[in-house]
C-alpha cells in the first residue's frame, strides 16, 4: 500500500471509529477543564498528576470505548515525551528522594511528571475526539463565537480533503501506469505533479462551489439541527468539573501514604 | 513543530490562546473585504492540499530526526496573508479537533508558530518584497525559499521561549534554541524548495491564481514609494535575524546525539542552573503517592470495565 493510500484510509478510519454519544458538545468543555487540571499541577509533582487518570479511565468505560483502546492510542506520543524530558534527569541534579539506598533526582521526577501529563493530556484529546463528531465541534466553535469564516473554512478544508487525497491516488495510479515499471520520480516531475494536482482539485472544488451557490449557499453554513444543551450536558459537566476539581485539589499521595505506613 | 500540551503550562497556552483569538478575528474581519468569486473554494481546498501535505514527513539527514512542510508561505502567495493564515487556522484546528496532532492547550502557540510568523509575518515582509507581481519565476522561488526558512526559525525560536516560559524542561535555553534553529533550517530550506517548485508550476501555467496577480489587477495604483523603502528595511532586517539564527545553528550541525554528549560534559550549568526547591519537606509522600495511584487506577479501570461492560451487555442482551 502506497502512503497516499495510507493516508486515505488513516482519514477514513477517523470518521468510522468517532463514536457520537448525547453528551459530545460538553465533552469539549470537561476537556478543555481537565487540561488545566492536569497542566497546572508543578512539575515536579508527578504523585499530584496521576490521580487525576481517573478521569480518562472512567469516562471512555463509561462512553463504551475502553480505556485499553485510548491507552494504546495514546503510547505513540511516548517518544515525543521522552525527548523532551529525557534532559531533564542529567541537568537537575538536587536530590529529593531516597528509595532505600537509591538517591533519586529531582530531573527524575519531572521527567515522569512529563510523562504522566503528556500521556493523560493526549489521552483527554483522544478521548474527546473518539466521542465528538465533526460536525458537533463545528457547531460547539459557531455556538461559543468563533468567526464563521473560520467554521466553514474549517468544514470545507475536511470535506475537501478526501477530494485531494482521491485526485492523488488517481494521478499516481495513472503516472505508475504510463511508467512501466519505472518506480522513482524523477525531481522535475514532482512539481508538474503537485501543480497538477493542485489545479485539478481547484477545478473540482471550484465546481462543488458552484453548485453549492445554485442551491442558495451564502457563505455561512447553518447550524445543526440537533445540537442541544439539555439537563444531563448540566449534569455531565458539573459532576466531571467537581471531580476534577478534588483530584486536583484534594492530596490522594499522602492519604494512601498514611495508609500504607499505618 | 506542533507542540504537545506537555510542553506548555496553564499561563503560557491562555495568554498564546488570547494573542491567537485576537489575530484570527483581525483575520476574519481582512477576508470579508476581499473582493475575489473563488476565494472560498480555493481557501477550501487549499486547506484539504496542506493538510494532506502535512501528513507526509520527510527525514533530516544527519539529525535521525523527521519534519514535516507547513505551507504557510504557499497559501500566502496564493491567497494572501490574511486568507492564508485563517486556512492554516482551519488546518491546525482539524489536525488539534480531529487527529490529536498538537494539543488542545498548546493550540494558541501551534497557530502563532506556524500560521502567524509564516503568513503574517514572513510572507509579506520577506516573499512579497522579493517576488514582487509574480512575473519572475527566478524572484518567486528565491521569495519562496527565504520566506519559508525564516517563517520556521521564527517559529523555532517561539517554541523555545514558550516552552522555556513554561518551565517544563531543565535543558539550557541556548542549547534548546540551537538544536531547534539547526533542525528547522534543514525542515525550512526542504519547505522553501517544495513551495518554489508549486509556485513555479502555478506561475507558468495559471498566473491569475497567484495573489500577487490578483491583488495587481483589483489595485492600478502603485505602491507609494515610502511604502517600498520600509518593507524593504523590515525584509532586510528579517534576513540579518536569519543569518543570525543559521550561524548559531550552523555551530551545532551533528543534530541531537552530539547535542547530548556536549551538554553532558558541561557539569556546571547543569548544576547552577537548578533553582533549590520546597519540594524536600514533601518528598516522603512521593513515591508511595506514584506507586499507589498507579495500582488505584489499574483497579478502578478494571471495576469501571465490568461494571460499565455488563451493563451495556445486559442491555444488548433484553433487546
Amino acid at each position: 500500500m502506497t502512503k497516499l493510500e495510507k493516508a486515505y484510509l488513516a482519514v477514513n478510519n477517523i470518521d468510522r471509529i468517532r463514536r457520537r454519544t448525547d453528551s459530545s458538545p460538553v465533552i469539549l468543555l470537561v476537556t478543555i477543564i481537565y487540561l488545566i487540571a492536569v497542566l497546572s499541577v508543578p512539575v515536579d509533582r508527578p504523585q499530584g498528576i496521576v490521580w487525576l487518570a481517573a478521569y480518562p479511565v472512567i469516562a471512555s468505560e463509561m462512553q463504551g470505548i475502553g480505556y485499553g483502546k485510548v491507552f494504546v492510542k495514546s503510547i505513540w506520543i511516548l517518544p515525543l515525551l521522552v525527548i523532551i524530558g529525557v534532559f531533564n534527569p542529567i541537568f537537575d541534579k538536587v536530590t529529593v528522594l531516597h528509595i532505600g539506598s537509591l538517591a533519586v533526582n529531582r530531573g527524575w521526577l519531572t521527567f515522569i511528571s512529563i510523562i504522566f501529563r503528556g500521556l493523560l493530556s493526549f489521552q483527554a484529546v483522544i478521548l474527546m475526539i473518539l466521542t465528538t463528531g465533526f460536525i458537533d465541534i463545528f457547531n460547539m466553535m459557531r455556538k461559543v463565537g468563533f468567526p464563521s469564516v473560520l467554521c466553514t473554512q474549517m468544514l470545507l478544508s475536511y470535506r475537501y480533503l478526501f477530494v485531494i487525497l482521491e485526485e492523488a491516488i488517481v494521478m499516481k495510479r495513472a503516472r505508475e501506469a504510463r511508467g512501466y515499471g519505472r518506480k522513482a520520480y524523477p525531481f522535475s516531475m514532482w512539481g508538474r505533479f503537485i501543480g497538477q494536482l493542485l489545479m485539478k482539485s481547484t477545478r473540482r472544488a471550484t465546481g462543488i462551489h458552484r453548485a453549492m451557490m445554485a442551491r442558495g449557499f451564502s457563505g455561512t453554513l447553518p447550524l445543526g439541527a440537533k445540537y442541544s444543551w439539555n439537563k444531563r450536558s448540566w449534569i455531565w459537566l458539573i459532576s466531571w468539573t467537581a471531580v476534577i476539581a478534588l483530584l486536583r485539589f484534594m492530596d490522594f499521595s499522602k492519604i494512601i501514604t498514611e495508609i500504607i505506613v499505618r | 513543530m506542533h507542540m504537545a500540551d506537555a510542553l506548555v503550562s496553564p499561563a503560557v497556552a491562555g495568554v498564546a490562546g488570547a494573542v491567537a483569538v485576537a489575530l484570527i478575528a483581525v483575520s476574519s474581519g481582512k477576508i470579508k473585504k476581499i473582493e475575489r468569486n473563488d476565494i472560498v473554494p480555493l481557501m477550501g481546498v487549499l486547506g484539504a492540499f496542506v493538510f494532506a501535505a502535512q501528513m507526509i514527513n520527510f527525514s533530516i539527514p544527519g539529525t535521525g530526526s523527521s519534519g514535516h512542510i507547513i505551507g504557510g508561505i504557499l497559501l500566502a502567495a496564493l491567497v494572501g496573508p490574511w486568507a492564508g493564515f485563517i486556512t492554516l487556522c482551519s488546518v491546525l484546528i482539524i489536525q488539534c479537533l480531529i487527529f490529536a496532532d498538537g494539543g488542545l492547550m498548546a493550540l494558541g502557540c501551534n497557530i502563532i508558530n506556524m500560521a502567524a510568523m509564516s503568513c503574517l509575518v514572513a510572507a509579506p515582509l520577506i516573499y512579497k518584497p522579493i517576488a514582487g507581481d509574480g512575473k519572475s519565476i527566478w524572484r518567486i522561488t528565491l521569495g519562496a525559499v527565504l520566506a519559508s526558512i525564516i517563517g520556521l526559525e521564527l517559529g523555532a525560536v517561539l517554541v523555545t521561549v514558550e516552552t522555556e516560559l513554561s518551565g517544563v524542561t531543565a535543558l539550557p535555553t541556548n542549547d534548546f534554541l540551537g538544536l531547534m534553529t539547526a533542525i528547522h533550517l534543514a525542515i525550512g530550506a526542504v519547505e522553501g524548495v517544495a513551495t518554489a517548485v508549486v509556485l513555479s508550476f502555478v506561475a507558468s501555467y495559471k498566473p491569475d491564481m497567484l495573489y500577487a496577480c490578483q491583488e495587481r489587477e483589483s489595485q492600478d495604483k502603485r505602491m507609494p514609494k515610502r511604502t517600498k523603502i520600509v518593507m524593504s528595511v523590515l525584509g532586510s532586517l528579517a534576513l540579518v535575524m536569519a543569518v543570525g539564527f543559521t550561524w548559531l545553528a550552523s555551530s551545532d550541525p551533528d543534530g541531537l546525539e552530539w547535542s547530548i554528549a556536549k551538554i553532558t560534559g558541561d557539569t556546571e550549568i547543569g548544576v547552577a542552573s537548578v533553582p533549590a526547591t520546597a519540594f524536600l519537606p514533601d518528598y516522603d509522600s512521593t513515591f508511595a503517592g506514584v506507586i499507589g495511584g498507579i495500582i488505584v487506577m489499574v483497579l478502578l479501570w478494571c471495576v469501571c470495565a465490568l461494571i460499565f461492560r455488563r451493563t451495556k451487555t445486559s442491555v444488548v442482551d433484553k433487546k
